[in-house]
């Protein structure tokens, strides 16, 4: 709380999203196709393959174009946008990891210069020069790889660096080799992915064939590599964390499943792309490149949605509260600790507790969800926010700052009754009072469904229940609603009963 | 809860200033090559002052120019944010929008001069819109750099805008602070854009004559800047003055003359290194302003010291790997060219 709050309508996640995924979709080529370039240009001048050599000083332009500028550019991109949207971690990160940075920063210098050099050398100069300066741009850039490995597992699993402290217990983290073997698999893979784009706008014929034969090897290579490697990395997460995800944290799992149904549609294309080898069309190359990036997409929604609550998992959570001051917070509040004020304290609170993953009505908005209730239940939903679906950072804060957060949302949404704005949108209350009061942590058909306890329950024993659920304990707030709603809920509780009994 | 804390320094202080001042003055010797060479070139092309190939050998180099500027601007900015995360991220933060678009002009400034070569390799010509293009982008840079970083030197400011506005979308309103250091900067870029034209035209006395008069008349222009920026720092001047950084100052001054008189003598090395060295001396003068103008507000010197000596002897060793690669290399690529 040291730094002001960006407010940007749109969502952080989003927006870390969009810069993130496209920098590692290149940043990963910019490695693999560093290593296709060299291996391929070694064969192809020992056996005195002119055309290949032709393609790979095409490929390399491409290659040039779009790694030095687009990944590199990309890659500070992070930098900047990890400061502005999680101030407190970047500068943990930059205390903690500075030299691991700046040991990367050499790798970085050192691929640059040998990017541009073999790229600007194929005609000026010698053949083992070229391949010699291939060869470094190659390990440059890998090394790079192993360096920043080490950062971003750590945030997600930094083990007994929470305990000790230091640069290389947290650096050589639980994740860091899994990590690595899978990220050196997505590289290999994106190498013959991206090349592929560049073949199939070869005329068809013999040499196309030969081009996507190598590079479907290439990309199915990478594929096993990366498939075996994710399996391994899911392995050695803590069974905290992957046990947690599939209790209550349905937006990670969603994704690693995505990743699983996507690994298999690059490889059933690029089966397809060798069996049409010799007139691959665009459109295939394309697609596989696509899926390839929505892979990508997925794995790092996958990574990122797994450390919640947390940022550094266990050190800071997503809103950028610490938790070794989790004791000051306690006791002063958090409003004492905010460095930049907006003047309203309200507007402060709901920034620095929430707004960095919610908005009021865009990305994951909470006006849906509080839309016809009272400023009670908003203040119980924000103190026992670390109950809630999704696995959320809890709130440390004092119960006036909880009030005035909850005023804030309050002040935002529909403050017409639930029954009125169900009736004007046509939709049933009961369910939909559900969704609202109970459904945050009682989701249907997972581990925390109650619907058993409902069944054999008479309207006026659930009435009872919710206007007394305070003492079921578990955070639950108590019923505080109008009365139609609560007839309506009843009601609906029971209907989930039945069908239990059913 | 006995977390590890994070408010510490990995290094000493001295050793993280010296680190950042040293690549500040590295990333600013590429920037001006390429910010001072651009506004060159696009002045002596709308003038038709330059015949085409001299014109073209410059625009080629850019590319490279830009891929060093942005890879030499990242230690800087790493130990900056090191030492001085507060301010510079709290700036950054309420300049958001335009922090971040400086990553989208980059972008498009780059691949606009990648354009530029490729076209006046295949075709012989100056691609004059794309060289405007990048111009653009650098102006972006450099205006939102000086902006930001001059904010970071106020936090009570940076508290008062934000109060105004949350949203990200202000630039710092006390131009005072930044704009005639700004321009002292374009026009430094200009000088040593003027340096390296009058360096490698040397054997091109149209070549030579321009540099030099972009040599001497940026420099000329820069001073004056640089004077009316010292003066506009009359709240802090007299301690500034009181300072090393006035004996610095005055050292640089000096180099800054004394590689005009190689220039003249068409003794490259000495010029350059003279000139990089007075850069070294402003970058330090700039870094005193900070300190200065910062004041109790925040002060580096309060971090805790936990020195990663083990990390740090690695980078160290990776250091001396990357220079050693990295003039190899350059070996290979000209000495194949030499050869050729």
């Amino acid at each position: 709380m040291n730094y002001p709050f960006w407010d940007v309508p749109i969502g952080y996640g989003l927006l870390m999203a969009v810069i993130a995924v496209v920098h590692v979709f290149v940043s990963h080529f910019a490695i693999g196709g560093g290593l296709f370039l060299v291996v391929t240009e070694q064969r192809a001048r020992k056996t005195g393959d002119q055309p290949m050599l032709e393609f790979l000083a095409k490929l390399s332009k491409f290659f040039a174009l779009t790694t030095l500028v687009f990944g590199a550019l990309t890659g500070v991109g992070i930098w900047f946008i990890i400061g502005l949207l999680n101030p407190t971690a970047t500068e943990a990160l930059i205390h903690n990891y500075v030299w691991g940075w700046a040991i990367e920063w050499t790798f970085f210098v050192i691929e640059i210069t040998a990017a541009l050099l073999y790229y600007y050398g194929w005609q000026r100069l010698t053949p083992a020069a070229h391949l010699a300066i291939g060869w470094i741009y190659f390990a440059a850039a890998w090394l790079s790889l192993v360096i920043i490995n080490g950062i971003i597992t750590f945030m997600l699993t930094p083990g007994q660096w929470l305990v000790n402290g230091e640069f290389w217990t947290g650096f050589f983290n639980p994740t860091y080799w899994p990590s690595l073997v899978m990220r050196t698999g997505v590289c290999i893979m994106l190498a013959g992915l991206y090349a592929l784009l560049v073949a199939a706008r070869y005329e068809a014929g013999d040499f196309k064939k030969r081009l996507v034969r190598e590079m479907t090897t290439w990309g199915l290579l990478g594929l096993v590599i990366t498939a075996a490697a994710q399996a391994w990395y899911w392995g050695a997460i803590p069974a905290t964390i992957t046990t947690k995800a599939m209790q209550i944290m349905p937006i990670p799992m969603q994704a690693l499943r995505s990743t699983v149904w996507l690994a298999a549609a690059i490889a059933v294309l690029l089966v397809i792309a060798r069996a049409v080898a010799r007139r691959l069309p665009v459109v295939v190359a394309g697609v596989l490149m696509l899926t390839g990036l929505a892979w990508f997409g997925e794995f790092e929604m996958f990574r990122e949605a797994l450390r919640k609550p947390y940022v550094i998992t266990g050190y800071i959570y997503g809103n950028g509260v610490e938790v070794a001051l989790t004791d000051r917070y306690k006791k002063e509040g958090y409003a004492a600790q905010i460095v930049y004020k907006t003047g309203d304290e309200g507007t402060d609170l709901f920034l620095h507790s929430c707004r960095s993953c919610h908005t009021i009505d865009g990305y994951h908005a909470l006006k849906p969800a509080f839309d016809g209730t009272d400023r009670k239940f908003i203040t119980a939903i924000v103190r026992g926010a670390h109950l809630l679906k999704g696995n959320m950072p809890p709130f440390l804060g004092t119960p006036a700052e909880a009030d005035k957060i909850a005023s804030y949302i309050y002040a935002r949404i529909d403050q017409r009754p639930l029954a009125e704005i169900c009736r004007a949108e046509g939709i049933d209350l009961g369910p939909r009072a559900y969704a609202v009061r109970c459904g945050c942590c009682h989701m249907l058909g997972t581990s925390h469904d109650k619907s058993k306890s409902f069944a054999g329950q008479s309207a006026d024993d659930l009435g009872t229940m919710l206007d007394n659920s305070a003492a079921l304990g578990d955070g639950m707030p108590d019923y505080t609603g109008p009365t139609e709603e609560r007839a309506a809920l009843v009601a609906y509780l029971q209907t989930l009963g039945k069908q239990v009994k059913k | 809860m006995n977390l590890p804390n994070y408010e510490f320094l990995s290094a000493p202080l001295w050793l993280v200033t010296i680190l950042h001042l040293v690549t500040l003055m590295l990333h600013f010797a590429a920037m001006n090559f390429l910010f001072g060479g651009l506004i060159i070139v696009i002045h002596a092309g709308l003038r038709k002052r330059w015949d085409d190939p001299t014109l073209l050998k410059f625009v080629r180099l850019f590319p490279a120019a830009m891929a060093a500027t942005v890879t030499l601007g990242v230690a800087p900015l790493l130990f900056l944010q090191m030492t001085y995360p507060r301010p510079v991220y709290a700036a950054a933060i309420v300049s958001g929008w335009f922090w971040l678009g400086v990553i989208g002009a980059v972008i498009v400034a780059y691949y606009a001069l990648y354009w530029s070569a490729l076209r006046g390799e295949r075709t012989g010509k100056v691609c004059l819109s794309g060289l405007l293009l990048a111009l653009a982008g650098v102006v972006y840079v450099s205006f939102v750099y000086s902006s930001v970083f001059s904010m970071a030197e106020r936090p009570a400011l940076i508290q008062q805008l934000y109060a105004q506005d949350q949203s990200g979308r202000v630039l710092n309103p006390a131009t005072g602070d930044y704009l005639l250091r700004w321009l002292h900067m374009v026009l430094g870029a200009v000088t040593v854009g003027g340096f390296f034209v009058g360096m490698l035209g040397r054997n091109e006395p149209v070549a030579y004559k321009t540099g030099k008069a972009y040599f001497v008349g940026g420099m000329a222009l820069a001073s004056v800047a640089g004077i009316a920026y010292l003066m506009s720092l009359q709240p802090i001047l007299a301690r500034l003055m009181q300072t090393r950084a006035s004996w610095v100052l005055l050292v640089a001054i000096l180099l800054s003359l004394g590689s005009l008189h190689f220039f003249f003598k068409k003794n490259f090395c000495a010029s350059g290194t003279m000139l990089l060295v007075s850069m070294l001396g402003m970058v330090y003068t700039r870094h005193i302003v900070r300190l200065l103008r910062l004041g109790d507000q925040f002060r580096p010197d309060a971090y805790r010291i936990a020195p990663q000596w083990g990390p740090f002897a690695l980078f160290l060793v990776c250091f001396v790997i990357m220079l050693a690669l990295v003039a190899y290399m350059l070996r290979l690529f000209f000495g194949a060219k030499r050869a050729a």
